[in-house]
């Protein structure tokens, strides 16, 4: 899939011959995966296609059935974490609701690693130079100091990625960062994310049902879903490629309902040939 | 063992110097009578404890965990009773700790949710301890009730050494991991990713709770733990409007709360436990009237807190 990619960069995700078995179910079938660095990486698919499993089995979160995945040349699941990745969760729905926290104080627990967990290690300035970083970069430096609860879905989930650059991490990785934030916030939160990319040189990996904003921001769609085949059902990339040939939504829809296929390379050629022209949904 | 002496022996001259400047009649006792001191201080260091443990407790949406760990001691002691033990609450603590582990494995393989699980230790040994107190133990005797009700009067220097223990070992566990334990409660995908031990701060914080609740029973007794443990926490969110903020707010309530227990109970004779456990429960209200009126009438009518 190297021709799809924006740029050559170092390589810093490969997933190789991935499976992922849930019951028996196959999500993920034999899975193979380059991600370079400074990619932006949209992750779509319908619900239950296994876009959450292949993001937790690509940060070692998952025991995969076979298969391995390498972050920065390192077997993800022995990986030690220690920052170079970050998780970046739905912050409206899934902070606790009891918690009094300020922007600030979310945003400095970002910097907490095995080894600067502990405060004798912290080197205090550092550190608040860093938060400011953070803070300036995410545009919430006047709400630093307010509580969490005071602030607006889209404020909230800029505090969450605030914690997921303020450690410096080389990937970020987003889950449906863009649920329930209006269109104004996910505009700014997508200029956010593309000058990450382009500015830091991040990688992005994000999962969204919002195909518009995969389309206007991402250098690379890969479309997961599941496939009947024969009396199985097995799920993988349908598709891999920039967002320009991504076939639009009511494609999409016919490809949900011709599954009986045996090989699903099949549909993809057959979508590009019947959308030579792919319908591009601009803001 | 000797700790609860050595600080008592710090603490005493400091508490004789404020007692003459203490109302009532018999609460100034507390502050000149070795009894009464070290009933003092045991509430004072159970309630700093209890404090900043139960504001993670709330966040982590195991604002009963206390309640259920003590039931669990209460069991623990009951089957010490039994055996004619000299110091029963050490079989509590064992008890206790046992449960909290095996109540944070539960949670963590998704067996069942914190609640059920709760639940299911807390009547679980409340009822061995019920049985064997029948069989082998004389029933409920008064100094079982000390236990479920708490009798801060009763506290000797074995139990202030093992209350002092735990609080070091609490304090000291809390100052290394609050940064990893607030982390790990917020998102704890990000907390692992970052390299935040979860499992074992999870782990590590369930035995904490569980040597802090048998430290807590000591004082206000089994059925009246929640009281300091996560009133003033709760209490203290009212106000606080950041992590800090909570914290200092939840650790004035709760020494206020014990202050002015301590200062009833001996006034109107009522029993140490239920009195600190009362005032801590009407201050709740009563700050969020207080809130409730700020934000409504004086500072501005527009702005909402929430």
């Amino acid at each position: 899939m190297k021709g799809h990619l924006s740029h050559d960069g170092e390589i810093v995700i490969k997933a190789s011959d991935l499976s992922v078995s849930r019951g028996s179910t196959i999500v993920l079938d034999d899975i193979n995966l380059t991600i370079r660095q400074g990619d932006f990486v949209g992750l779509v698919g319908p619900n239950g296609s296994g876009k959450t499993t292949l993001l937790m089995a690509i940060l070692g979160l998952l025991n995969p059935t076979s298969g391995s995945v390498e972050i920065f040349g390192q077997d993800s699941k022995r990986m030690k974490h220690n920052g170079r990745v970050a998780w970046v969760s739905q912050a409206a729905s899934n902070l606790p609701k009891n918690i009094r926290i300020t922007v600030r104080e979310l945003i400095s627990l970002g910097v907490l690693t095995s080894k600067t967990m502990f405060p004798f290690f912290k080197n205090r300035k550092n550190i608040r130079e860093q938060v400011e970083n953070a803070l300036e970069l995410v545009g919430l430096k006047d709400v630093a100091d307010v509580d969490i609860y005071s602030l607006s879905g889209g404020q909230r989930q800029r505090a969450v990625i605030g914690r997921a650059l303020v450690s410096n991490a080389e990937i970020l990785v987003f889950d449906e960062p863009l649920v329930g934030v209006d269109r104004d916030s996910r505009n700014s939160l997508l200029k956010l994310l593309d000058d990450l990319c382009h500015t830091q040189n991040k990688t992005l990996l994000m999962v969204s049902h919002d195909l518009a904003a995969i389309r206007q921001s991402a250098h690379r769609v890969i479309y997961l879903d599941l496939i009947q085949l024969n009396d199985c059902c097995r799920g993988g990339i349908q598709y891999d490629g920039p967002p320009s040939e991504f076939p639009d939504l009511l494609s999409l829809a016919t490809l949900r309902g011709i599954r009986n296929v045996h090989e699903p390379e099949h549909i993809i050629i057959s979508l590009k040939e019947g959308n030579s022209e792919p319908k591009v949904e601009e803001e | 063992m000797g700790i609860s002496e050595f600080v008592l022996s710090i603490l005493a001259p400091i508490l004789e110097l404020i007692g003459p400047f203490m109302p009532g009649n018999t609460f100034p006792a507390y502050f000149e009578m070795e009894l009464f001191q070290r009933a003092l201080i045991a509430a004072i260091i159970v309630t700093i404890i209890g404090g900043f443990l139960g504001g993670f407790l709330i966040m982590r949406n195991l604002a009963l965990m206390g309640d259920g760990l003590a039931h669990v001691s209460f069991g623990g002691i009951a089957v010490g009773v039994a055996l004619s033990s000299t110091a029963p609450l050490w079989y509590g603590l064992v008890f206790c700790i046992i449960a909290s582990i095996l109540i944070h494995e539960m949670q963590a393989r998704e067996l069942l949710t914190g609640d059920a699980a709760i639940g299911i230790f807390l009547t679980g040994t409340l009822a061995l301890g019920l049985v064997v107190l029948r069989l082998w133990g004389g029933g409920i005797t008064t100094d079982i009730e000390g236990f479920l009700y708490g009798n801060i009067n009763l506290i000797d220097s074995d139990k202030l050494d093992l209350i002092v223990i735990v609080a070091i070992f609490a304090l000291s566990s809390l100052y290394l991991l609050h940064g990893g334990l607030l982390a790990t409660t917020l998102d704890p995908v990000a907390a692992r990713l970052q390299g935040i031990p979860v499992r074992f701060i999870g782990l590590w914080f369930s035995v904490m709770t569980a040597a802090v609740v048998v430290a807590m029973v000591n004082v206000v007794g089994v059925l009246l733990v929640t009281s300091l443990l996560v009133t003033p926490a709760a209490t203290g969110q009212l106000i606080g409007r950041s992590f800090k903020g909570c914290i200092l707010w939840t650790q004035f309530f709760g020494l206020s709360s014990v202050l002015l227990g301590i200062y009833y109970s001996a006034e109107l004779g009522t029993g140490g436990g239920a009195t600190i456990a009362l005032v801590s429960a009407l201050m709740f209200p009563i700050v969020l009237t207080g809130r409730t009126v700020y934000t409504r009438f004086i500072r501005s009518p527009i702005l909402n807190i929430d």
